[in-house]
């Protein structure tokens, strides 16, 4: 390029100084932590060439400084912008850790608010991903307002494009609350943490030896917090699932999601799905095994994998459409409403509800989960913030019920009272307000007690139970289910349902927003 | 900023075993023994599945488990588990490795009271995470309790037949 | 009377066998429906199938002597064979049937009790000048007992249960100082096992090979061998290849193997076909172990070496016909191998791996013969044994047989479950294994790894999780994503969502 005259010569100059300041050094510094740089982020994250850089050359809020220093280097260490991503629009802003430890300043968070109000007015789904030291102490309460200003951001955003953020260092303080607000967290092991407390503040305070990756690592925010829903073991690996996990999403409230072709020609009848449920009712088996032949191949994509696997959620894909997936896995807890499972379930279809994506329930629930804990932490509140999303939620709502389908857990869990669209069973169902053995107990107590033989009088009652109550076929003959289906028949009633439920809309009342037990 | 894609121009896969296959891309489909290339062809029939055709002979395969970069893949009846490493991963797990602090101790607990109905592993069994360790009989079911971690199975608390209350450690396993 | 009609008293490929004989031999059979494999292949060789897939049972029909009774005389069934395994071995069930006039396919009661008691067995073989590994002459009590016969004979000892098989109820004892517990320990198992504490001890034999002669006899008294068969390698007493004849013989030691496995059946007056046990020790000592009154898993190999039909001289025996065969007409030639493919997997210590057979697909070379009784889409249950097809080879001497059973699993195709081909690819190229010189402790003590491993499969694997992985995440059309048809709509909805707004 040929560029004469002053005026090119400064901007040239300009170009200059940016390129020296992403200098290969700042660039070994985050290598050699295990981390990527910004720049190297985003390049991974949008199709070549179609990422667009807004504010590059900002440079910090210029009010005077009285305590500690503030580097003037452009872009106030955050890079905004847009790109494509798989061919279609996304916004994003990347946090810089080589610059003042990626410390927000007001110019910074300005960077921010500034792309995601774009994102809003545009319709399009908006990824931060964050690297982050903080608040910037130097700039005081500007900084503070900063944060205020991006956490109303994402509130007001809430529920019209879907937001995304990827933790990727440090994520402490206040500014925990930014990726907590949006709809799903990502985290890479071993080099990101997220508290509202660090390490120093708890052992001053408490007396606590603990590390930043047994506070905050993306292990324990998958696995006990919840607060991360998908956690991956690097970088780059995080961000070619956040490049699948998209897929899934449409881009607003007003789209259905995307479409995926798939070319390879699925058969519909699957025979392997009659072989999965035991016949023994107290044997466990793995729900995802039904999940992973119902759906397209290859599609499912879990979420909250780690936290509560009593309660599987995920996306996956139905002849390329996608659907949201709740089930019971029986290979856990038996497969247990608890506390945990009741709270990712609900916040899950409250997602599916948001953005116009079908759910589909398996169920196989022995029930809540009993005991002084439970009872005491709540299992009351959150148990009815499952019961609530469901009924709340307006899309289509489809429910296969493989085994047991017990009391309260039963009603919650998507049935048809509760407003569900479609209702199958397996044949090897269990629909009954209780399980055959406490049935039993209760039913035939004095003569269980009185009887000379107590187990085998047991024992034929139970069977007479199951015979008689526990199976799908009278809910199925007086209306409470749709059909009692051959498991094998599974995928090809689900797609037709789906295709009755295409066009499904529900008028909802018009309120500010109801009242969830939060 | 630089809009091109980064290229990546070699992919390892780690065996469980620890060897280490690279191959360059874009990936060809060709093994080489000695000097001379032989093609792998994937196919799939009514008779046979899905298999590769290599040398002029069939293998089974399936692909068992994917999740992230890890493949569980059934090779000609043997099971094999790879991580699929760029140069940047890999270099990062090397840098990891050597920031890594002391052994810990990870304490399998009993997640719900219930009866103790089989222990998988012995003192001394290595262990993957994932992997079941215990049988836990609760809310009438029987239930995998498995190891959140890779590591040695250190001692065992568990005893067949017991009945165990909530948080009861069942095992202790040395994380590796 | 003549057999014209037989109940199989069993399933899998060995109800399978039974019938394909039969049907030679122009008899019906009857086979059996059950909930747990209404589907199996054995029932389409049958003539005649009974249903019982609408009957609750407590206990699997196969071990429900009064039921098999019961469905035996409704089938107008003049005969039953138990094949192996379930009630092959009950005295009672056979006893049963003669009560009924149901000609039992096997020994005679009384002999099946005798030789199903190891403390009564003992005593016939000592009584019979058998040699055997020195031991209690009875049961033992208590633990001095057990002290102070081992302190006799020499330790190491085996504590083992009267009433057992399949090593439960087996403890080996060193020092004195463990006989106390392990009496204990053994007691126990056998109690919880086989209904019986009652234990004996016995020399314990280090390393042994071991050895079994298939036997013969008719209800006239005449008794001859068919030769030995190898079956050394076991893994916790379960046996997973046979071979017919065994490297460690010698024309000299198997005439006189062989001649007290045939003293030791007449001391029972047994008929029909059986197989006496021996430990064989590296100085080429033998010791009578226990005699199996049943057709076993391996006959197969016997057969491809003697060319007889075993089941069928087993029917001609029951019919009480004279055995047709002299001991100098049994010639052994060839050498045959057999491998017990399993759904188990061998990666994970031979744990059973059920489930649904996808394909299966099975060499048909002149030199294989395949026993099964599974077929793409069969499920292997886990309520019964994980066997999915036994391959038998033959060869024209052990080498030549050990090449052809290399080429065999290698030609062998199974879908839909872990088997144990991956133990026989890795066995046959193994040089102890190749030189036959092996002992029961092989598994245990000779193999670093159980299963065959190719550095070129291994990378044919990596390149498949190589592939895989920049088809789902590098390559561009990787997810081919169509937006534009997520945003069509319907009028009606898109009306009415809008109106929402």
């Amino acid at each position: 390029m040929d560029l004469a005259g002053k005026a090119y010569k400064a901007f040239l100059e300009r170009q200059e100084a940016l390129e020296k300041q992403y200098s290969t050094k700042n660039a070994e510094k985050q290598h050699s932590k295990g981390k990527l740089t910004a720049h190297e982020r985003i390049t991974l994250l949008f199709d070549p060439g179609t990422f667009e850089e807004i504010d590059a050359f900002v440079t910090p809020a210029s009010q005077p400084v009285e305590f500690g220093k503030v580097e003037r280097t452009f872009g106030d260490g955050v890079i905004v912008g847009h790109g494509k991503i798989n061919g279609r629009l996304v916004f994003a802003y990347a946090q810089d850790f080589t610059i003042m430890g990626g410390s927000l300043g007001l110019v910074h968070s300005k960077k921010i608010t500034k792309i995601q109000e774009m994102a809003l007015k545009m319709g399009a789904p908006i990824i931060g991903m964050m690297d982050s030291g903080g608040a910037r102490i130097q700039e005081g309460v500007a900084s503070l307002s900063g944060y205020a200003s991006i956490f109303q951001n994402i509130i007001q955003s809430s529920g019209i494009i879907p937001q995304i953020s990827v933790i990727l260092g440090p994520a402490a303080g206040g500014a925990v609350y930014s990726p907590a607000l949006t709809d799903f967290v990502f985290m890479v092991n071993s080099t990101s943490y997220m508290f509202v407390t660090g390490p120093n503040v708890v052992k001053e305070v408490l007396n606590e030896e603990v590390s930043s990756d047994g506070l905050g690592g993306a292990e324990v925010h998958a696995r006990k917090s919840g607060v991360a829903h998908m956690i991956y073991d690097d970088e780059e690996n995080t961000i070619l699932a956040l490049k699948k996990f998209l897929s899934y999403l449409p881009s607003n409230n007003v789209e259905n999601p995307p479409i995926v072709e798939t070319n390879s020609n699925e058969n519909d009848i699957i025979e392997k799905l009659r072989d999965i449920v035991p016949d023994d009712p107290n044997k466990a088996y793995d729900v995802k095994d039904v999940i992973n032949l119902v759906v397209d191949k290859n599609s499912f994509f879990e979420t909250s994998e780690l936290f509560a696997p009593n309660l599987i959620t995920g996306f996956a894909r139905l002849k390329g459409k996608t659907i949201g997936i709740v089930a019971n896995q029986p290979k856990v807890l038996a497969g247990v409403l608890d506390i945990n499972s009741s709270t990712k379930g609900a916040r899950f279809i409250r997602f599916c509800d948001a953005f116009n994506i079908p759910i589909l329930t398996f169920e196989d629930v022995p029930g809540f989960l009993p005991g002084v804990d439970q009872e005491h932490a709540g299992i009351i509140r959150h148990g009815a913030k499952l019961l609530f999303a469901y009924s709340e939620a307006t899309v289509p709502k489809i429910t296969i019920i493989l085994r047991k389908a017990y009391g309260g857990a039963f009603i919650v869990m998507n049935s048809k009272f509760l407003g569900g669209d479609f209702s199958f069973a397996w044949p090897t169902a269990e629909i009954a307000v209780m399980g055959p053995d406490g049935a039993v107990a209760i039913l035939y107590k004095r003569e269980i007690s009185e009887s000379k033989n107590p187990a085998e009088l047991k024992k034929e009652l139970v069977k007479k139970y199951r015979d008689k109550i526990a199976n799908p076929f009278i809910a199925d003959e007086s209306g409470y289910i749709d059909e009692v289906i051959d498991p094998a028949l599974t995928r090809k009633k689900i797609l037709s349902a789906l295709e009755a439920l295409n066009n499904k809309w529900v008028k909802v009342p018009a309120r500010k927003h109801g009242n969830m037990p939060l | 900023m630089p809009n091109e894609k980064p290229q990546i121009k070699k992919l390892y896969a780690l065996s469980s075993e620890n060897r280490k296959f690279s191959f360059s891309l874009p990936l060809k489909h060709t093994i080489k023994v000695g000097k001379r290339n032989y093609d792998v062809q994937i196919k799939s029939d009514e008779k046979y599945g899905t298999y590769i055709l290599w040398k002029n002979r069939r293998y089974p395969l399936e692909i068992v488990k994917s999740s992230q970069n890890k493949y569980e893949i059934l090779f000609n009846d043997i099971s094999y588990t790879f991580n699929v490493e760029t140069p940047f991963s890999l270099q990062r797990m090397k840098v990891l490795s050597k920031h890594k602090g002391k052994q810990e101790k990870e304490l399998v607990k009993a997640p719900m009271p219930g009866k103790i109905i089989d222990v998988l592993v012995r003192e001394g069994s290595q262990v993957l995470k994932g992997e079941p360790v215990v049988i836990l009989e609760a809310m009438k079911m029987q239930n995998e309790i498995q190891s959140t971690v890779n590591g040695l199975v250190t001692s065992i608390s568990a005893r067949p037949n017991t009945n165990v209350m909530k948080d009861d450690i069942l095992v202790e396993i040395k994380v590796e | 009377m003549k057999i014209k009609r037989i109940l199989i008293a069993n399933r899998g490929e060995i109800a399978i066998r039974i019938m394909k004989t039969a049907r030679i031999m122009k008899i019906e059979t009857v086979a059996v429906k059950t909930v747990i494999e209404p589907n199996a292949l054995y029932l389409s060789h049958a003539d005649v199938v009974y249903d019982i897939t609408d009957e609750s049972a407590d206990i699997p029909v196969f071990l429900d002597i009064d039921k098999l009774i019961e469905i035996a005389l409704k089938t107008g069934s003049d005969a039953i064979h138990p094949g192996y395994g379930f009630l092959a071995e009950n005295a009672y069930f056979a006893d049963k049937c003669v009560d009924n006039k149901i000609i039992f396919i096997g020994p005679s009661p009384d002999a099946i009790y005798k030789m199903g008691n190891k403390t009564i067995a003992r005593r016939i073989a000592l009584a019979n000048k058998i040699p055997m590994a020195m031991g209690s002459e009875g049961n033992i009590s208590n633990e001095e007992e057990g002290i102070k016969i081992a302190e006799k004979i020499g330790y190491p000892v085996i504590i083992k249960a009267a009433s057992g098989g399949g090593g439960r109820g087996m403890r080996i004892v060193r020092r004195s100082e463990d006989m106390g517990k392990m009496f204990i320990v053994a007691s126990k198992e056998a109690e919880k096992a086989f209904n019986d504490p009652s234990v004996f001890i016995e020399k314990y034999i280090e390393n042994p090979k071991h050895i079994e002669f298939q036997i013969i006899g008719d209800k006239k008294g005449n008794i001859i061998h068919l030769g030995e068969r190898e079956c050394s390698i076991q893994r916790k007493h379960q046996k997973l290849l046979e071979e017919a004849p065994s490297a460690a013989l010698d024309e000299k030691l198997r005439k006189e193997m062989g001649k007290m496995a045939v003293q030791i059946a007449k001391a029972v007056n047994y008929y029909s076909a059986g197989t006496v046990e021996f430990l064989l020790d590296s100085d080429k000592r033998f010791y009578f172990m226990e005699m199996n009154t049943r057709i076993q898993v391996e006959h197969p190999v016997t057969e491809m070496v003697t060319g007889l039909d075993l089941i069928e001289l087993q029917i001609r025996i029951a019919n009480n016909e004279e055995l047709p065969y002299k001991q100098s007409d049994i010639k052994l030639e060839g050498w045959a191998i057999e491998c017990r493919i399993n759904a188990e997997d061998v990666q994970a210590g031979f744990a059973p791996d059920p489930g649904r057979i996808e394909k299966l697909s099975m060499p048909d070379d002149p030199y294989v013969r395949v026993d099964t009784g599974i077929q793409a889409g069969s499920a292997i249950v886990s309520s019964y044994d994980s066997m999915i097809a036994k391959l038998i080879v033959k060869g024209k001497d052990r080498k030549d047989a050990l090449q052809n059973c290399k080429k065999a699993l290698d030609k062998v195709w199974i879908k839909g479950t872990k088997t144990t081909l991956p133990f026989f690819r890795m066995l046959v190229r193994h040089p102890k294994f190749q030189s036959g010189n092996f002992t029961t402790a092989f598994i245990e003590k000779d193999l670093e790894k159980y299963y065959y491993y190719s550095e070129y499969e291994e990378m044919l694997a990596a390149w498949l999780a190589t592939k895989l992985f920049i088809e789902e995440n590098l390559s561009e059309d990787s997810i081919n994503v169509d937006f534009k048809r997520g945003r069509e709509m319907s009028p009606w909805l898109l009306n009415k969502r809008i109106n929402q707004f």
